[in-house]
């Protein structure tokens, strides 16, 4: 019996720790075999269609060793470990490439080595991380927008501020982001994303306390599922998850909120010392090309960055990839603020959840 | 540890030249009882003691702004659990652990307590039975439970296909729903525990008891259930403890909305990126914890968890 509890004891620490065994990213390979005949790209899982690095190895020759993480911050530590070596090029978030090229993690690209870089959307370029367009070239853009069921809800929604309207109390889902939420809250107050005034940001707290009523469930993984299924009516949701939902079901609407825009963007650069610059500099061009632009971003369903690329998207999915006709450009990234201003929100942030389990 | 002690009185009485003394000396170190326990001393202070050390130093720490921590030291992380939103997810913890291990011990006890009566080809047969769902991940064993209760999902369907309700229940993403994930992850250590104390049982004590004229309730309430106590105590501890910590089911199952401080100090560490905040809630959390244990030492007499050592 004793042998037994023990067991027990086990399978008590395999269920704590189920939730902790996420993908462990490979280890990168360096040094191997001669310059250029290799490319250690390390982004998260899935950025790429298969068939898509397939042609790129046997075209040029060049063998990919894709490492993935799953958070931008495990992937600045890794680079920090090896003072910006071991990969070639990396694909991550707009908040943390500013903490990589001012940590001088990243070097200067070679743009005579990437013809296609006029192929790139502006609107997605000279950003706050990279004013100049050095380091970085973008490589899909999200926008959280607001989804809903037209035939469930008997309002006309056209902005974030629409959220709070009584009708749609125990109907509403958002993804987890503590940022994104608490800044549907700011951008009603009229505020910016990104403000470090506390008192603001206390205030939208409070106001999102008043949007507790209306929330069903709060959660970043497939959440279109739930819109689907319709144990809700409206979702704010990242972009891949709005066209998965409104493929499945087009009669879906989407709203860019009159607020204004939050909007994200990943982006490729170079490690500092990565051991093959030139293979990367090459991928990059490869797909900056836009027919392989429009098959990565049909596939990964995020914003075509590739202004060349737009039209080559399937018209099934062109609406959803690419920003509207007469586009005002009236959006806000959001930015790594104050610790101060950080502790705050997440108070707030918690405020808000439990509130909203308060129903 | 036991050869040490056994090597003291043939060194006390062989008061022999120092070269002798030292070679006993190290004969006693490389003594392989020593060596054989080793291994397990520098696992545990690397991956236990380490760790920990590593936590608690982390926890009187500051944020950096984008990543990581600066080497300052201060006690904010510790004051800042004080504010109200934070003592709360703590009370939320310690509520629905309660409720949870209530509702484990219900149905827990008596199927462990009635399975030790079995046949013994029909106990292995319920042990294989109960241990089967473990070779599943325990994520994708909550996410049927995802199917079962969303709207129109199994439940609904068959509710409603008998007329019983007219309108889906929604019943995903309530505090309810939470609580059934909760007692399904947790019942099994409830019955490993208790039947590995019935099993033990003298059930002629219990025969004695009826031949002295007591009432079946009066024998289980005075011999049987004081006797599987330590197995019913066991089972509270292994349940409550890890219910403290299980924060993917209330991600899961409550849409988010019911904080623990499980999903505190996930958020704080993967999200908010605060580790010394994360740090210091887990330290509190592991007092927390240690009371418990103590609690559980003091009230059932017991040093171990029954059946442990």
């Amino acid at each position: 019996m004793k042998k037994l509890l023990g067991f027990a004891i086990v399978l008590a620490l395999l269920v704590s720790l189920a939730s902790a065994c996420q993908k462990t990213p490979g280890a990168p390979t360096t040094g191997e075999g001669p310059q250029d005949k290799e490319l250690n790209l390390f982004t998260w899982e899935g950025m790429f269609p298969e068939e898509v690095l397939a042609r790129f190895e046997d075209e040029t020759g060049i063998r990919i060793n894709y490492s993935t993480f799953d958070f931008n911050e495990t992937m600045l530590a890794k680079l920090e470990a090896s003072g910006g070596g071991d990969y070639d090029l990396v694909i991550a978030d707009d908040y943390i490439l500013e903490a990589v090229i001012s940590s001088g993690l990243a070097q200067k690209l070679d743009l005579s080595k990437i013809p296609n870089i006029g192929n790139v959307n502006p609107i997605y370029q000279g950003q706050f991380y990279d004013p100049n367009n050095e380091y970085t070239v973008p490589y899909g853009a999200g926008v959280q927008t607001i989804v809903y069921n037209p035939d469930a809800v008997q309002i006309e929604i056209d902005g974030y501020e629409d959220l709070w309207d009584p009708s749609l109390k125990d109907s509403l889902g958002t993804i987890a982001n503590h940022r994104v939420i608490n800044g549907m809250a700011l951008k009603v107050l009229g505020e910016s994303y990104n403000t470090e005034d506390l008192e603001v940001i206390e205030a939208a707290g409070r106001k999102l306390i008043e949007l507790a009523p209306n929330i069903r469930v709060i959660k970043d993984d497939n959440l279109q599922d739930d819109l689907l299924s319709g144990e809700i009516d409206v979702a704010v949701m990242y972009t891949s998850q709005v066209t998965t939902a409104k493929l499945a079901n087009p009669d879906l609407k989407v709203v860019f909120p009159k607020e204004g825009i939050g909007f994200g963007i990943m982006a490729n650069f170079i490690p500092a010392k990565a051991p093959h610059p030139d293979a990367a500099h090459k991928f990059i061009d490869f797909i900056l090309d836009p027919e392989v632009s429009a098959e990565c971003f049909e596939w990964l369903r995020y914003y075509c960055t590739n202004k060349a690329a737009d039209e080559l998207i399937n018209p099934d999915y062109r609406d959803f990839l690419t920003l509207p006709e007469g586009f005002n450009e009236d959006m806000e990234m959001i930015r790594v603020v104050s610790a101060e201003a950080e502790e705050v929100h997440t108070r707030i942030w918690t405020e808000f959840k439990a509130a909203c389990g308060q129903n | 540890m036991s050869a040490e002690i056994k090597a003291g009185p043939t060194e006390a009485s062989d008061p022999g030249g120092v070269p002798q003394k030292r070679k006993a000396a190290l004969r006693r170190f490389f003594d392989a009882a020593t060596i054989s326990v080793m291994p397990i001393y520098a696992f545990t202070l690397l991956f236990v003691v380490g760790p920990l050390v590593y936590m608690f130093i982390l926890s009187f720490l500051k944020r950096a702004e984008t990543w990581g921590v600066l080497r300052e030291f201060t006690w904010s992380n510790y004051t800042n659990i004080l504010k109200p939103v934070y003592l709360k997810t703590f009370y939320e913890s310690l509520k629905l652990a309660f409720f949870t291990t209530f509702f484990v011990a219900l149905v827990g006890y008596p199927f462990g307590y009635f399975m030790a009566r079995l046949s013994a080809t029909w106990k292995r047969r319920m042990m294989l039975l109960l241990m089967i769902p473990f070779w599943t991940s325990s994520l994708i064993r909550l996410y049927g439970w995802i199917i079962i209760f969303r709207a129109n999902g199994t439940l609904d369907k068959i509710l409603m296909g008998l007329g019983i309700t007219q309108a889906p229940l929604k019943l995903l993403y309530t505090y309810s729903a939470v609580v059934v994930g909760m007692i399904y992850a947790l019942v099994p250590f409830m019955i490993f525990a208790v039947y590995s104390s019935a099993e033990k049982l003298d059930w002629q004590l219990v025969e004695a008891a009826r031949d002295l004229g007591a009432t079946p309730w009066q024998a289980f309430i005075t011999v049987s259930f004081r006797l599987t106590l330590p197995g019913l105590l066991s089972g509270v501890v292994l349940t409550f403890i890890p219910s403290m910590g299980l924060f993917f089911i209330a991600d899961i199952l409550g849409g988010n909305k019911v904080i623990l401080v499980g999903n505190l100090i996930q958020e704080q560490l993967m999200k908010a990126r605060n580790w010394p905040f994360a740090a210091a809630l887990s330290v509190v959390l592991m007092i927390l914890t240690s009371i418990m244990i103590a609690l559980y030492r003091k009230v059932s007499g017991v040093k171990d968890l029954e059946g442990l050592v």
